[in-house]
């Protein structure tokens, strides 16, 4: 049966027709039907002094100007100190809704030296979609052990499909473009979700229970919570980062 | 379905080839096949890393051993599955007989010997237990060589061709240097997967680590170096694309540095 799902885990700007998520990974996530799920949504929060951060605003980086970036990692919402690229996540949970594999690949393009976007959240077994919009020459790197790792030379709208199977957080570099860099988290789960650009996130379907809620920054570390979830009940969550 | 059926037979004739010009110039052949490479870690293959390997590549496979300290490239460390010098894609595992070949082989420019003191049956040996120093071998299996087509013949076009893709499609001189000398805008910056710094190869020189065929050249830039910043090209060029730039790279041996 071929449903469309909306995959209210993922980036909030598409909705992905999703395949038979045929699992080839024996990991410890059962896939059982979740009627009376809740919901949660927050923030999450650099709550330290802004004007302490050495601002080094990414010149070949289109940023909102609402936002303030001290370097390319760390971007804050000059609004409510939301921070954009947190991904949040269930770290304990082992039965749930299904792990929707995106059918259609995420993709993460190297334009003007910099891999957009720099932060991209997958349940294990997606395959991402990795460009070169740039008229000269790209490497993508990854120095994994368990997901198969690769070193590909790409030139001018090069288009490589990885499939990543194991749930890891790798980085990706260009080792022509050292600066640039972009992190794919893996995850063996389907209950997570990446901050937009005002710290927001959603997770939906969580059957009933207790739970432990990790948000990952790359630059401001972890953080970890443990939030009750009721049938059909809206909860509120907050992370809040205090020094830099 | 006929041309390729060619493609893989001539691949085969080419290979034997290599191998046979490897013998020609003292290099240990790859008979990998009819040896019988055990799969499993045996006593003979632990007493022969212990006594003739773990000095440099350490107790344990980390590369870590009591002479490697000040050694430059560092011996490899076996826990990443990183293998530099394969026959299989981006990213793989290395085949048994890639393994063999280094060990035969050795590494130009580098402390590793060419093991010819050790019996076939002995470098044989070994394999399975640097394969144990890594978990990668566990979860994953290497993936079935890359098919290298029929030889081109080096030409003044064909050079010239290789030239074009070495300047302008692949900007190999970002790394290797215009001239080849590995002295490219991006050469100073680079560093292997472990950390430590990494040259670019000076094709001056012609001391490949890999190998002086025509084939070992192709296949280096086709597979790339695992844990280096040598990449893979393997999506970017035809076969006969490949043996232009193959020649092209021969083509900047300097005699006068070999020499040396
Ligand atoms: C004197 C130090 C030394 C000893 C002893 C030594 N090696 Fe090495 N080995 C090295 C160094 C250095 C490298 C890395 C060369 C490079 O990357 O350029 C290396 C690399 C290798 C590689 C890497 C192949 C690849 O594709 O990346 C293998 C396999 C290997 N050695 C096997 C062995 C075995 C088996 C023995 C024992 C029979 C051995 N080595 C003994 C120094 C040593
Ligand atoms: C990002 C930098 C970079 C780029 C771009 C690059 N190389 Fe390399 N290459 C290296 C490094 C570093 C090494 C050395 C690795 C080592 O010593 O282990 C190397 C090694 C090699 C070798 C192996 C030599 C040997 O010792 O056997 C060949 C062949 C080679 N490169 C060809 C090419 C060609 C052809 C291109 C362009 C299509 C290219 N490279 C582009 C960094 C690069």
């Amino acid at each position: 049966m071929k449903q469309l799902l909306f995959l209210c885990a993922l980036f909030g700007f598409l909705s992905w027709n999703v395949i038979s998520s045929e699992d080839t990974l024996a990991d410890n996530y059962a896939e059982v039907e979740v009627k009376d799920g809740g919901t949660v949504v927050g923030n999450v929060k650099y709550m330290g002094d802004l004007t302490t951060l050495s601002l080094n605003l990414y010149a070949d980086f289109e940023l909102p100007e609402t936002s303030k970036t001290a370097t390319e990692k760390l971007t804050v919402s000059m609004i409510n100190h939301g921070i954009k690229y947190a991904i949040v996540s269930i770290t304990d949970i082992t039965r749930g809704k299904k792990k929707a594999i995106p059918a259609i690949h995420p993709i993460i393009d190297q334009q003007r030296n910099n891999f957009i976007p720099h932060v991209t959240a997958i349940p294990a077994g997606t395959t991402i979609d990795i460009l070169n919009g740039d008229e000269e020459l790209h490497t993508v790197h990854t120095s994994t052990i368990k997901n198969q790792p690769f070193n590909l030379g790409t030139t001018y709208k090069q288009r490589i499909s990885k499939t990543f199977e194991y749930p890891e957080t790798i980085k990706l570099t260009c080792d022509l473009h050292k600066k640039s860099y972009a992190w794919v988290v893996v995850l063996d789960n389907p209950y997570f979700d990446i901050t937009d650009r005002n710290g927001y996130f959603e997770i939906c379907d969580i059957p009933p229970g207790t739970y432990k809620f990790q948000v990952w920054h790359e630059e401001l570390g972890k953080l970890e919570k443990e939030v009750k979830i009721n049938p059909k009940e809206l909860s509120n969550i907050e992370f809040v980062y205090s020094q830099y | 379905m006929k041309p390729k059926a060619l493609l893989s037979k001539v691949g085969l004739w080419s290979a034997t080839a290599a191998a046979s010009a490897a013998l020609v110039i003292g290099i240990a052949p790859i008979t990998a096949k009819a040896l019988n490479i055990p799969t499993e870690v045996t006593e003979d293959g632990k007493n022969t890393y212990k006594k003739f390997c773990s000095a440099c590549h350490g107790e344990e496979g980390k590369g870590d051993g009591p002479v490697a300290r000040s050694m430059l490239p560092k011996p490899r460390d076996f826990t990443r599955g990183a293998y530099k010098f394969r026959t299989t894609p981006s990213g793989s595992l290395p085949t048994d007989e890639d393994i063999y070949r280094t060990i035969s082989y050795g590494v130009p420019n580098s402390t590793m010997i060419p093991w010819d003191i050790l019996t076939e049956q002995q470098r044989a040996s070994v394999i399975p237990v640097l394969k144990s120093f890594s978990e990668a071998f566990e979860v994953r299996k290497p993936e079935a060589p890359v098919a290298v087509g029929l030889e081109v013949r080096p030409t003044e076009k064909t050079v010239a061709e290789g030239k074009k893709i070495y300047e302008e499609k692949l900007e190999c001189w970002k790394c290797h240097g215009v001239e080849g000398r590995g002295d490219g805008p991006s050469a100073a910056e680079q560093e292997d997967d472990f950390g430590f710094p990494i040259k670019p190869f000076d094709f001056t020189t012609g001391k490949f680590k890999g190998g002086n065929s025509s084939r070992d050249v192709y296949l280096r830039f086709t597979t790339g170096l695992n844990g280096t910043p040598m990449p893979s090209f393997a999506k970017e060029l035809t076969d006969e694309q490949r043996w232009c730039l193959t020649h092209y790279v021969i083509s900047l041996i300097k005699p006068e540095e070999t020499s040396k």
